[in-house]
């Protein structure tokens, strides 16, 4: 099972968020893997999360390559950054789109070069 | 738009172009000239030759802020004689750039033009510029077809593009396009040139599709400006200035709304020409406190936009944590890649307490609970942020320590240069540092997020636990910032809780955030108004005899509007009239040296020595919260504030304003109009 699996699992089994305790609508993950087409889709009522395996009509839909997200479930990828450069593509409501990137983890204190200058 | 000197900008949100005088574009690497969009520059050249001589402008009308006008002759100033040739460039910025050319042929002969318009495209990113980069990762394209010139930059999925036409037959080549253009004695000759700017996906959509349908286009900005300024409060005034201020302060406000990608087309303050045309958590809030009696349709957007982007996890090189609100967001190259932190950049200390601080003074202001309902869950964020997360040394108060050592702030308080906390005798501190004024919006934050609790969130356990820590952090405050001998408060707290015991700005926002004991504030006010501090024009940033200072040095001593604004708010507050009086006396007038303009800040020399105040080399402008400083320091004047549903009106007017009237004021009363009139002795008022 993929990193992208195991993660839509985790969500689904979760089943709400109270981050979302305001926030409606679908949201569909398009995921292309060569010429193999892996949907996931997210309905989200009032902090109720339904989470399942399928295509079906969504509000919003992201559209990425397997490879990129297997990096957001590994929490390597900066939604808002992707999305400028390209490489994340969404078509619909962008602030709802942003928020279920939220849910996605973070690489905490991901590393980062030392400033040789820094002195403090 | 000239303020860069010699320069004339086009704005519209963060799309906007800044030429020379004539209307030309020859940008070097390191100057903010060109088209731009998105911090992204769309044209590094952009310059128009007739018969190979480049254009001199004998006038320019640039009075409305998304179009100008350029009436050029050919030939440098002093070459010609008698122009019988002569032109006009009509730009205008709306999502695209385009501009109207004419020729006229004034002379007695038949002509025959060869009219030619240099196109470059380098694809910089805002940072590339600031720090001199000229080294691009990606690659470039240009592809010449029979009626348009495509410019265009790949890197990976990361594709920008150019797209220049026009609309009479020219010829296309990789640098430009050209037109044969006949002309007998005495006729004209146009065209409308066009260059599209394109953020395109892999799947050939530009990022910026949905967005761009829901904005006003070229065609309808006129209307959208007129609608903003019939929208805003009348002032009616005996001060030609103050009339002038107040009309470009406004224009100004409008030419500066930008529409973030994700907000629907909702639009909210960009910060400042050209540096800092994105949102800025801080500058967005404060923008938005200033202007909350003359424009409140900015605030809702901007809380919507900040909570909607309000950090939730931990990262490092963002600064993000939960809870946190943004410092700085960015759609160029270098937030894309990663290689400058702006998807968004967390740093900063204050925005958290100033988001909560905001949305109360908003509720005062417009009775709209059920914004505060919706951004409840975000509030409360904001403030576990404070004390979970801003507390690095455990004593209470906010503090910070950059977490990104190559690329993050080290100040990440409003005076975010590198040397602007300093102790008296220029020594710095270390880190973490605790600033005052940081403490102070902490304080105001708790006391109204209590009041919001109470009233609005019906959960009056909450509220009491804020005011308790509220009268906690004022007690801890009061002792360890106040330095009894020298009668102020400290700049800072040192790492080790030492206090940095430099004269500043700062303490003004003290007295607009209510943390100073009314005891006390007679001592900071005589600091604040003393000629260390107030030059004549405003309260300088640093003051005069600490080791640091320096009249031109950007928040070691120049002059800050907002800052004023925020500085005269508080001494209202503490019942100073007479005082807020001066300074926004001296803002106001400051304003008119620079065509009604408040720069972002100008030189702390005395007002007596220069008499006039002193052009700061780099401020941005137009920049928002020198905007907002005009309606904020109109506030104080009049001394409008909500109370339960009125206007209550008390205003303490300077000598130099005979009369100001500021008629249809928005708010939960519906609008209501606000008087003040000079009396022999001191100002008079009412409300209507």
């Amino acid at each position: 099972m993929s990193e992208t699996s195991d993660f839509f699992e985790r969500l689904a089994v979760a089943g709400q968020d109270p981050r979302f305790s305001k926030v409606r609508g679908s949201v569909r993950f398009d995921i292309r893997d060569g010429g193999r087409l892996e949907q996931w889709l997210l309905d989200i009522d009032h902090g109720q999360m339904r989470v399942i395996k399928s295509g079906g009509p969504a509000t919003t839909v992201i559209k990425v390559s397997a490879q990129v997200a297997d990096a957001m479930a590994r929490g390597e990828v900066n939604g808002l950054a992707a999305i400028t450069r390209g490489e994340v593509i969404v078509d619909g409501d962008l602030a709802l789109a942003l928020r279920i990137g939220r849910l996605f983890p973070r690489a905490s204190g991901r590393s980062q070069p030392d400033d040789p200058d820094s002195g403090a | 738009m000239r303020d860069i000197a010699g320069t004339v900008a086009c704005i519209d949100g963060n799309t906007f172009m800044v030429s020379d005088a004539s209307g030309d574009v020859e940008s070097s690497p390191s100057t903010p000239v060109g088209l731009f969009a998105a911090d992204t520059r769309f044209l590094s050249r952009w310059r128009l030759t007739v018969d190979g001589e480049c254009m001199t402008a004998l006038s320019v009308d640039d009075s409305q802020y998304f179009e100008v006008t350029f009436f050029a002759v050919p030939g440098r100033a002093v070459d010609y004689v008698e122009a019988d040739v002569s032109a006009i460039r009509r730009r205008r910025i709306g999502p695209d750039l385009t501009e109207s050319l004419t020729i006229f042929n004034y002379g007695e002969e038949d002509m025959t033009l060869d009219v030619r318009l240099e196109v470059e495209a380098d694809f910089a990113d805002i940072f590339e510029i600031k720090f001199d980069i000229e080294e691009k990762a990606g690659t470039y394209y240009t592809k010449v077809g029979k009626n348009e010139l495509r410019l265009g930059y790949r890197r990976g999925t990361y594709h920008r593009e150019v797209v220049v036409s026009a609309s009479e037959p020219a010829q296309f080549d990789p640098g430009g396009l050209r037109f044969a253009v006949r002309l007998r004695p005495g006729q004209q000759w146009s065209t409308r040139l066009q260059a599209v700017m394109l953020a395109l996906r892999p799947d050939g959509v530009d990022l910026r599709s949905a967005l761009r349908a829901q904005r006003p286009d070229d065609s309808t900005l006129p209307t959208s400006m007129r609608d903003w300024v019939a929208a805003a409060p009348t002032l009616d005034t005996d001060s030609v200035g103050l009339q002038q201020v107040y009309h470009r302060s406004l224009v100004d406000l409008a030419a500066l709304r930008f529409a973030p990608l994700s907000l629907g087309g909702a639009s909210v303050p960009a910060a400042g020409l050209p540096w800092f045309m994105t949102l800025f958590g801080r500058d967005s809030l404060l923008t938005c406190l200033q202007t909350l009696p003359i424009t409140p349709s900015l605030t809702p957007p901007t809380l919507r936009i900040l909570a909607s982007l309000q950090g939730a996890r931990t990262d490092d090189v963002l600064e993000e944590d939960p809870g946190r609100i943004l410092h700085e967001l960015r759609y160029g190259e270098s937030a894309a890649f990663e290689e400058q932190p702006h998807s968004p950049y967390y740093g900063t200390v204050d925005a958290s307490p100033l988001f909560v601080v905001l949305l109360d003074e908003y509720e005062r202001w417009s009775g709209d609970a059920a914004l505060v309902l919706e951004l409840e869950q975000e509030a409360r964020a904001a403030l576990t942020w404070i004390d979970r997360y801003a507390d690095l040394t455990s004593t209470g108060y906010v503090w910070y320590q950059r977490r990104n050592r190559v690329t993050g702030l080290d100040n990440q308080c409003w005076k975010d240069s590198w040397d602007s906390i300093s102790y008296a005798d220029g020594r710095l501190p270390g880190f973490p540092r605790a600033t005052c004024e940081t403490q102070g919006y902490a304080y105001d934050a708790k006391i109204r997020a209590a009041r919001l609790a109470r009233t609005v969130w019906g959960d009056p356990a909450y509220a009491e636990r804020l005011e308790s820590e509220a009268a906690a952090l004022y007690e801890r405050f009061n002792r360890d910032f106040w330095l009894e001998d020298r009668g102020f408060y400290a700049l800072a707290l040192d790492h080790d809780g030492t206090a940095v015991d430099s004269l500043s700005s700062n303490i003004g926002h003290l007295l607009w955030s209510g943390i100073v004991p009314p005891e006390r504030a007679p001592r900071v006010v005589e600091h604040l108004m003393g000629p260390a501090l107030f030059s004549g024009w405003g309260v300088r940033t640093f003051a005069d005899g600490q080791r640091r200072y320096n009249p031109l040095g950007y928040h070691n001593g120049t002059v800050w509007p907002f800052d004023n604004s925020f500085i005269a708010w508080g001494l209202r507050r503490y019942g100073f009239g007479n005082e807020a009086a001066r300074i926004a006396e001296g803002i106001l007038s400051a304003a008119t040296y620079f065509e009604g303009r408040l720069p972002e800040a100008f030189g702390g020399f005395d007002r007596d020595t220069t008499k006039f105040p002193i052009r700061y080399p780099t401020a941005g402008s137009p920049q928002a919260w020198s905007s907002g400083a005009t309606m904020l320091l109109l506030r104080t004047m009049l001394g409008i504030n909500p109370h339960e549903d009125h206007l209550a009106v008390d205003p303490a007017l300077p000598a130099t304003f005979g009369r100001i009237a500021l008629l249809d004021i928005p708010g939960r009363w519906g609008r209501r109009d606000a008087f003040a009139r000079q009396r022999p002795t001191s100002a008079d008022g009412s409300v209507s």
